[in-house]
């Protein structure tokens, strides 16, 4: 276990000394605020630079708070999922590649210990920015439009954390069995993204399915209540990322690190 | 005492048979130098050795083993071309693998001021490690195989990159070295392994050619050979050997000759009386000893 910390406090460092403790959190800050500023500020940005003829008359449904909020997520789904991807990509192919890790792992250092450190804290980065990013975005949308009760901006957090943390952990499964960064990101793009269009066009058939909780927590903002589906659909989230964890480790262990 | 038993030791890349069934003991506290040609197969062996590679069959048992398989805890290893953490400094890196070796936090301090100075670059102990020059990265690399103690240290080629200064520091290092761990290094320069070394394995294509120390090797290959140099070409002050029975082959180039011969005394005697009589402007009379690179030309060929 003391080990474990060790290993996680140079995770901690490292996302310091590169950055990744200010371009992540505030990049998810700025998706979250994004939506609820233009959605507002939208007739007096084509006022401004439309060119419009006179006289033209623009209307634009006033949006509810919620449904502001849940654009806000929406770019989540495409942007930060991206930024997921790219920021943890190289995770563990990437010191394999150096060879440092030639140098680690020659201590007696627990492959368990090695991946889920690194795991941790990638969780810990993303679902901190997430929180804030959901935070302000929540504020901003209580600014501009009216305040959700804040028990609605938690539930929907939970949901939409464990749903990228399973994003999270895939890219980390990825990372472990393919050299190539770009090999992880191509892999864990697609499928996410594929997963994703398949669950909106067949949401009877993968009403289970993972890929499914960011639409239920649109569905809980709208309707004020979980449908009945989320909670397999949150246990097999878990499931899924407590499995890919695994297998990151069997294969990481598998793999001969020295070439 | 073997610190190190391996057996049968064999391993396949793919198709290709890389080390075709290695068998040898490390006795504690011996220095012992791989030696072979490039792609002879020394990398292969240190890597499954340190436990980066799995052998594809055979065994290596280590004496005092905790668990099976897992002797990372006795071992050291400095990799042929080490790669840090570029944006830690010197003496980040090295606390953190001391901690990661089970020294508590204190200890992984003290050892680490201890080695920076050990291995000369506490100067640059608190600079990021991207700014290291290749020679002290070299030493850094040392300084992290040693810092929990271990009782075997693998070196790979951990002087072929460094210039003669670096070199020599290197190689004084591991003298010191050798009193506290058995020391196991792989290079390709022969001349490093007889300064260093006691004992001596060849490896060739993946195979044990031969091994024992360098005192074995004289005995075994000396030949009795004897080195002349001469004022002028030498060609025509030796060739009358030849018909000389006690004279094996001669070889000359320019002014210098060798003369491989049966009798050393026997020719010692005939060969200086031609001097005298013919007054050779003779350089340099010498009975010499057989070389590593010699020893090494023999069991290559062989």
């Amino acid at each position: 276990m003391n080990q474990w910390f060790i290993l996680l406090k140079k995770e901690f460092l490292e996302m310091s000394r590169n950055y990744k403790w200010v371009w992540v959190p505030i990049t998810f800050i700025l998706l979250g605020i994004l939506d609820p500023l233009t959605s507002y500020y939208l007739p007096q940005i084509i006022d401004s630079v439309g060119d419009l003829p006179e006289g033209t008359v623009i209307q634009i449904p006033e949006p509810s708070a919620a449904e502001v909020f849940i654009m806000s997520l929406s770019e989540y789904q495409l942007i930060g999922i991206l930024i997921i991807v790219l920021s943890t990509m190289a995770i563990v192919s990437g010191e394999r590649k150096s060879g440092v890790v030639q140098l680690i792992l020659v201590k007696p250092v627990s492959y368990f210990s090695y991946i889920t450190s690194k795991w941790a804290g990638a969780l810990i980065l993303i679902s901190s920015s997430l929180f804030l990013g959901m935070l302000a975005s929540w504020y901003y949308t209580g600014v501009l439009y009216e305040f959700l009760p804040f028990s609605d901006f938690l539930a929907a957090y939970w949901a939409y954390a464990l749903w990228l943390i399973l994003v999270l952990t895939l890219v980390v499964l990825c990372s472990a069995a393919l050299k190539h960064p770009g090999a992880t990101a191509m892999v864990t793009l697609i499928t996410v993204f594929v997963l994703n269009l398949v669950g909106g066009s067949l949401t009877h058939a993968l009403e289970w399915s993972p890929t499914q909780l960011p639409l239920y927590v649109s569905e809980r903002l709208t309707t004020n209540q979980w449908p009945e589906h989320i909670w397999p659909a949150a246990g097999l989230a878990a499931l899924f990322t407590f499995a890919f964890l695994v297998m990151a480790i069997l294969l990481f262990k598998r793999k001969e690190l020295a070439d | 005492m073997a610190l190190v038993r391996v057996d049968n030791l064999v391993k396949n890349f793919k198709e290709m048979k890389v080390i075709k069934g290695l068998d040898f003991e490390l006795e504690a506290g011996k220095c012992v130098a791989l030696i072979g040609a490039n792609g002879a197969g020394k990398t292969t062996t240190l890597k499954m050795l340190a436990g980066l590679l799995d052998p594809t069959e055979g065994t290596i048992e280590f004496e005092g083993e905790e668990k099976v398989g897992d002797h990372r805890k006795l071992i050291g290893y400095l990799p042929q071309h080490p790669v840090f953490y570029e944006w830690m400094t010197a003496r980040e890196f090295l606390e953190y693998v001391g901690k990661l070796s089970g020294l508590s936090v204190k200890e992984a301090k003290e050892r680490t001021e201890e080695l920076l100075e050990l291995v000369g670059i506490s100067d640059a102990k608190n600079r990021k490690i991207g700014k290291f020059s290749g020679g002290m990265k070299q030493r850094l690399g040392i300084a992290q195989a040693i810092i929990h103690r271990p009782k075997l240290i693998m070196l790979d080629e951990p002087v072929s990159a460094l210039d003669p200064l670096g070199r020599r520091e290197v190689l004084e290092l591991l003298d010191k070295l050798k009193l506290e761990a058995t020391v196991l290094f792989s290079t390709h320069i022969l001349n490093d392994a007889e300064e260093v070394c006691e004992s001596i394995l060849f490896l060739h294509n993946g195979e044990i050619i031969e091994s024992g120390t360098m005192e074995q090797f004289r005995e075994k290959y000396q030949q009795s050979k004897i080195d002349l140099v001469f004022k002028g070409c030498a060609e025509n002050f030796v060739e009358k050997f030849a018909n000389n029975d006690d004279v094996i082959s001669i070889k000359h180039e320019g002014n210098k000759a060798s003369l491989y011969v049966r009798d050393l005394e026997a020719a010692k005697v005939s060969i200086l009386n031609s001097a005298v009589d013919e007054n050779w402007p003779l350089y340099k009379f010498e009975i010499s000893s057989i070389s590593l690179e010699e020893v090494f030309m023999k069991v290559v060929q062989k």
